[in-house]
């Protein structure tokens, strides 16, 4: 019988179709179901070799601008690209660590860092020879992104840093390859009412002198990626380090949320595809009572209703795609006044958030279905939806926002900012 | 050097299906890719553009729809310089001769050809027969079941390559021009296209041809000027089971051959 195949790339571009075919081909080589289950239980680092192979085929940090040693892919092309990653490997190690991270953050990192900095961390991470991510979460809280209190003082040309940064991706994977953080300090006292103020972002590397990386978590999934922190004591960082302006990297940092939750999006539809595709393979073929799985209402039924869900999402994140394509620019989201250019950007910041709310819950709910379809086979990690779900669900719980932050910010905008609950 | 590759999109399935009213070959919905063998005629000649000090331009060539130009762009991301795709109603319904008459009067536009790389074989007809037609047209050496290609000269206007046969395989040197006709190892793997390359492809030039590019009639193309009529097509019926005689040797001799003489046979 031949392989369910649910992709459906007739709208994609010629070129969008060979980036997906490209990333197939290379994970039928190098990332086959059987490796990415067997790194999921090996654990960290991130094997090198996926990374190099990633770098080589130039899906990491593909929207930054070629004159800075990226492709100028436009976001479309992106989603594309996150999409087959996620589909490669459900355990979403890899759409965590390099579609989220290094290509969500790692543009913005680049939008606003210094050319010294760009020369010696973004370029070689485009080219897998080092790790860039974010920290924004302390251990008194990761939602509530301005309530932190890592501080940042001025003595002559440097900033002296000195904080506590946890639930970071890849501190090991950097720790290893060289590489370091975008960081977020106060700069200022905080202002009641007011916390994003005085909120500013620098990028720190990982080898700094009082910068210590802490032991890995023992995370339920996506394990062949590590989950850490670090302490920063009297870490001091030159001036030329500091990412865009002193005091607004609250709103640096949201445009970085954006991006990576766009990627994370799109990844989760690509795990959903994938998670559909084996199941179907299975249900088609096992039979019960003399009749193939797929054959019960109770199990071919939810199964469609995803289906029908994961397309649905995918015009979604698409039109989200197209907003980053079209209203994102130089100046960051801007509000564009002619027709059909008329969404605020607190408006786009509410698609966003519903795609990160919605996506990596289906492909979550997705892989526990499929569970169910198969019975003691789907729990097996012999199968991939076990590791599926135990990867997407950090994106559930909490990687580049928790999905109550995301109906916050839905909430907000649909039923406007008197009904916000931290105010 | 001027190296022309010769590509067909091919149907991306191992199960086929025919129309059984005009025995011709279901494409609709089926999904399409560059055929395995052409692939690898292609990498050949973009390895020998990489190793070489000489300037080297790879033309990918290709007749069929105008959907088949995503297969070009795939060929012009692994490496071709330039694509062309031969597209016409009166291309369509070609037998292997018409295919190597159209082929060979694009060659003949093209000019100036060093070597021309063929895949051994396309999976949807495995005839085999364009590569050697078109040899015979342009009245060039061939060299089929090519499996490496060592060395080219320029200078000298030679070739050596490995040729395969059943019994092993034999080293051959041919003058230049020449059409390889390209068959991979079965542990090749070809080469992925990354994104830059990708992009950089959407750049490269791209053309289609129609009749009136070529010279000749509208006879000479297409269904009317095939050769050959398909009479029928089928999927031949599986194999009976077999039977399976596990006795000591002189025992199942016996049942052998009572067997046969039940069958009427001996």
């Amino acid at each position: 019988m031949a392989r369910t195949d649910l992709s459906d790339d007739r709208e994609l571009t010629e070129e969008q179709k060979l980036f997906k075919e490209s990333i197939s081909d290379w994970a039928e080589r190098n990332l086959p179901l059987e490796r990415v289950i067997e790194m999921n239980r090996e654990g960290y680092p991130f094997p090198e070799d996926i990374i190099q192979g990633l770098a080589e085929l130039g899906v990491i940090m593909g929207p930054v601008p070629e004159e800075h040693g990226g492709m100028g892919l436009t976001w479309k092309d992106q989603i594309a690209i996150a999409e087959q990653i996620g589909y490669i490997d459900p355990s979403i190690a890899t759409a965590a660590g390099f579609m989220a991270v290094e290509t969500g953050w790692g543009f913005t990192l680049n939008r606003y860092c210094t050319e010294e900095v760009r020369k010696k961390y973004i370029q070689p991470a485009i080219k897998g020879e080092k790790f860039v991510g974010i920290a924004t979460t302390e251990p008194k809280g990761g939602s509530d992104v301005a309530g932190f209190e890592s501080t940042a003082e001025k003595e002559g040309d440097e900033w002296v840093l000195n904080g506590e940064k946890t639930f970071i991706s890849g501190v090991e994977e950097c720790r290893r390859m060289g590489g370091g953080y975008w960081v977020n300090v106060r700069t200022g006292p905080q202002i009641e009412g007011a916390p994003h103020k005085n909120m500013t972002s620098f990028f720190v590397p990982i080898d700094a002198d009082g910068l210590e990386p802490q032991e890995p978590y023992d995370d339920a999934g996506r394990g062949s990626l590590s989950t850490s922190g670090f302490i920063m004591e009297d870490v001091r960082v030159p001036e030329e380090y500091m990412l865009g302006e002193k005091g607004k990297g609250f709103y640096h940092t949201m445009e970085g949320f954006d991006l990576a939750r766009i990627m994370i999006g799109a990844s989760a539809i690509g795990v959903t595809r994938r998670v559909l595709e084996e199941a179907a393979d299975y249900i088609k073929e096992r039979e019960t009572f003399g009749k193939p799985l797929a054959k019960y209402e109770g199990i071919q039924f939810p199964f469609v209703e995803r289906y029908t869900e994961m397309e649905a999402s995918k015009l979604m994140v698409k039109k989200v795609a197209d907003m980053a394509d079209t209203r994102y620019d130089e100046e960051g989201w801007v509000e564009r006044t002619g027709k059909a250019q008329t969404y605020k950007p607190t408006e786009i910041a509410k698609w966003i958030s519903m795609i990160k709310y919605k996506v990596p819950h289906l492909a979550k709910d997705t892989a526990d279905d499929a569970m169910h379809w198969l019975g003691a086979a789907g729990y097996s990690s012999e199968y991939i939806f076990e590791t599926a779900w135990r990867g997407v669900m950090s994106y559930c719980v909490g990687a580049e926002g928790g999905a109550n932050i995301q109906k916050i910010v839905i909430g907000r905008e649909t039923l406007g900012k008197d009904y916000v609950p931290y105010k | 050097m001027r190296f022309v590759v010769l590509v067909k999109q091919v149907p991306d399935t191992t199960e086929v299906e025919v129309d059984e009213e005009t025995g011709t070959i279901i494409r609709e919905g089926v999904p399409s890719t560059l055929n395995a063998f052409d692939e690898f005629a292609l990498n050949a000649a973009v390895d020998i553009k990489e190793k070489t000090e000489e300037e080297v331009e790879i033309i990918a060539l290709s007749m069929g729809p105008p959907q088949a130009e995503e297969t070009l762009n795939k060929c012009l991301a692994i490496g071709a310089d330039r694509a062309i795709l031969l597209t016409d109603r009166a291309f369509a319904g070609a037998d292997t001769w018409a295919t190597a008459v159209t082929l060979s009067r694009a060659l003949k536009k093209i000019g100036n050809i060093d070597l021309i790389f063929a895949g051994q074989e396309a999976s949807d007809g495995n005839t085999a027969q364009v590569g050697p037609e078109v040899a015979a047209h342009h009245g060039l050496p061939q060299v089929t079941y090519v499996s490496e290609i060592e060395e080219v000269d320029p200078k000298e206007e030679y070739i050596v390559c490995k040729k395969e046969r059943d019994e092993g395989h034999v080293r051959i040197k041919s003058d230049m021009p020449a059409i390889l006709a390209c068959m991979p190892d079965p542990g090749f793997e070809p080469k992925i296209p990354n994104v830059r390359e990708i992009m950089k492809a959407k750049k490269k030039p791209k053309e289609q041809w129609g009749i009136e590019e070529l010279d000749g009639q509208e006879d000479d193309y297409g269904l009317e000027g095939s050769e050959s009529v398909v009479v029928e097509t089928y999927s031949p019926p599986p194999k009976e089971e077999g039977i399976k005689i596990e006795e000591e040797p002189e025992k199942s001799v016996d049942e052998l051959l009572k067997f046969l003489d039940e069958e009427g046979i001996l």
